[in-house]
């Protein structure tokens, strides 16, 4: 099967893309691995407070400008932007298997994901629209405006480093507004490629920043009085501290955190159909990410379970694992060797905890001669209860928990004792239990017979409990009233 | 742990396999348009089908994967299954090469099918494409068959 070339050449370093320039940053030079070769393929910035500090200020200069410039022409530069993320759509999904190790199918969902929210904030000049009533009283009008606010901050994780800022980056300059994307430091190339891709559009200097780095550049956003919010996508505890410091500063906030999802499994499912959505659903993007299955919990009598987890464990043993360029691969590494070990200590956990290993992703074998420094196989642990840490706790990795409920309340009462609300989902072909599921449980998404409840760019990515702080969330219509305030006119002429 | 060599099992896999099929049955035609001047245009015009077709495959695929979708998991199709004969005997007259011709269009309307089977409400709008183009080839058996 075909290795597909890598866009990525040599080792290049990452620069900052500050009010239209690419500037070399002052600031500490890290190491970018491509962790299924596990070799150097770039270097990138920790960039510096001052940095940060440039960046805010031409953004703060372009604003006044942007603002002024029409909802339509807005648009017309974003959807620039669009065309060409189409026309490089190959190139940007190679660098992110190159920079992270996804497959390359789970790399062209997440083009096409990001360029979606792309191609709805196309739609500003209808989305931005605000409301009127003539006559609130007699000879008196009002009606609602919706004002971008200045400068955004947008903070995005490494495990979908193309798709993630483009949830919210793209409404927040079609409705005037003006941001700093800080790409993980860890996959730095997606986004150096959007920026690219932004100069080209046209963007007037100062609309879209890019500064790459790490803490010093997130504390500098959470401080700056010039930032007026910020949108984050990220771990629980890193989205808490982010939600209480945009308080303190009175910022707005988009704060997305980690999951623990349920997919239940009814008797009457459809179980040739929920096997394969069991593999994407665990092992696609080796489990990192936060849409993941993380405990598979069956209903119904023991054959049944005996069955159902039997075809599931056949189907994930026989899994490809290698370089997600090559085309026959369907699981790659993980982003890096801590957050293997890290799989490995729940896994460690998990058998301490008494839990049963029935596959055992510490065996496994690479397609293609690649180091194993960073993959590991995929894991189904039996036997395990909820109170097991690895049935609590956010993994992000390719481990499969298997717990059992004697019922459909049962399963539900579970699925809400989780911390977590982010995407539980449900197989069943009983349209009764799939409402009873989505009426009861508490989950920002919830999926009847999906895998992977990722909503598309014209709703919301929702969340709840433990998975979300704040109120709006990112994506189409709340993502735009999330980048603009209210401005209520009343008006009489005399 | 891992699976077969050659099995195709990931839909990047598949359309690449489609892709090379669509080629190497284009190629065919052009041959045939070459050797057989009273056929010459309906061989031409068959080979730029092929080529539409995996246009309408990539659009399919291009326009909806995503991690919503089974993109790594939705096949298992044996690529030894569907290898087309496409060299041309030297020998071979007008109605040799149309037998060979229908034997290949067989051949590319099972692949599609096995695959639009496999990946029924697994990969959204990729099926129907495939599907889509059953019909076509299907119809465009009937005209072989007809020559």
């Amino acid at each position: 099967m075909a290795v597909l070339e890598e866009p990525i050449k040599g080792v290049p370093l990452v620069k900052n893309y500050i009010n239209g320039e690419w500037v070399e940053s002052k600031g500490e030079i890290k190491d970018v691995v491509n962790p299924a070769k596990y070799e150097t393929i770039g270097k990138v910035p920790i960039s510096t407070r001052d940095e940060i500090d440039a960046a805010v200020k031409a953004s703060q200069e372009a604003f006044p400008d942007w603002r002024r410039t029409t909802p339509v022409a807005r648009a017309r530069y974003v959807f620039r932007l669009k065309n060409l993320l189409e026309e490089h759509f190959e190139e940007v999904s190679r660098v992110q298997t190159q920079e992270h190790g996804k497959t390359i199918d789970e790399s062209r969902g997440e083009t096409r994901r990001g360029t979606e929210n792309v191609e709805v904030a196309c739609g500003i000049p209808t989305l931005q629209m605000g409301y009127n009533l003539e006559d609130i009283a007699t000879g008196i009008d009002e009606y609602l405006i919706r004002n971008p606010l200045g400068v955004f901050g947008i903070i995005g994780p490494f495990n979908f480093p193309f798709m993630i800022p483009l949830w919210s980056a793209p409404y927040a300059v079609a409705t005037g507004n003006c941001v700093i994307v800080k790409p993980s430091s860890e996959d730095p190339f997606s986004q150096l490629k959007i920026a690219e891709l932004v100069e080209e559009a046209g963007f007037p200097p100062g609309v879209w920043n890019v500064v790459n780095g790490g803490r010093v550049v997130v504390t500098g956003m959470l401080e700056h009085p010039g930032i007026q919010g910020i949108a984050f996508v990220g771990s629980t505890p890193t989205a808490k501290y982010i939600y209480q410091k945009c308080g303190e500063t009175g910022k707005r906030v988009i704060a997305q955190g980690g999951a623990k999802n349920f997919m239940v499994i009814m008797p009457d499912c459809n179980v040739a159909a929920t096997v394969p959505s069991m593999m994407t659903s665990f092992f696609g993007n080796t489990g990192q990410r936060c849409l993941s299955g993380a405990n598979l919990l069956i209903v119904g009598d023991d054959k049944f379970y005996a069955s159902f987890l039997e075809k599931v464990a056949d189907s994930v043993s026989k899994i490809v694992i290698g370089y997600g360029l090559d085309e026959s691969v369907q699981m790659g590494p993980l982003r890096d060797t801590e957050k293997k070990q890290r799989v490995l200590g729940y896994v460690e956990s998990g058998i301490q905890a008494g839990a049963r290993l029935i596959l055992d992703g510490r065996k496994f074998e690479i397609r293609g001669d690649y180091p194993d420094t960073c993959f590991l196989g995929p894991f189904i642990f039996e036997n395990v209860t909820p109170d097991m840490k690895i049935a609590r706790e956010e993994i992000f990795g390719p481990v499969m928990s298997v717990m059992r409920a004697k019922d459909l309340d049962e399963a539900i009462d579970m699925v809400n004792a989780c911390e977590f609300g982010n995407g539980h989902g449900i197989f069943t072909s009983s349209g009764k239990s799939a409402r009873e599921f989505q009426y009861r449980v508490v989950s920002g998404n919830i999926g009847v017979n999906i895998g992977i409840v990722a909503p598309m760019a014209f709703f919301p990515f929702s969340g709840m409990k433990d998975s979300f702080f704040g109120i709006l969330h990112t994506q189409g219509k709340e993502a735009v009233r999330f980048f603009t305030e209210s401005k209520v006119v009343i008006q009489r002429w005399f | 742990m891992g699976g077969n060599d050659m099995r195709l099992q990931t839909a990047s896999s598949v359309i690449s396999f489609a892709r090379e099929l669509e080629g190497e049955s284009a190629k065919f035609y052009e041959a045939l348009a070459e050797k057989f001047a009273e056929g010459k245009d309906s061989f031409l015009s068959l080979a730029q089908e092929n080529r539409k077709y995996i246009v309408q495959v990539e659009r399919a695929y291009y326009g909806v994967i995503s991690d919503a979708i089974e993109g790594c998991f939705a096949f298992d199709l044996e690529p030894g299954d569907y290898a087309l004969e496409t060299t041309l005997a030297e020998s071979a007259g007008y109605a040799g090469a149309l037998s060979q011709a229908v034997r290949m269009e067989e051949t590319l309307v099972r692949f599609y099918t096995d695959a639009a089977k496999q990946s029924e409400s697994l990969m959204a709008d990729v099926p129907r494409a495939f599907m889509l183009i059953v019909r076509k080839r299907n119809e465009r058996l009937v005209k072989l068959k007809s020559l």
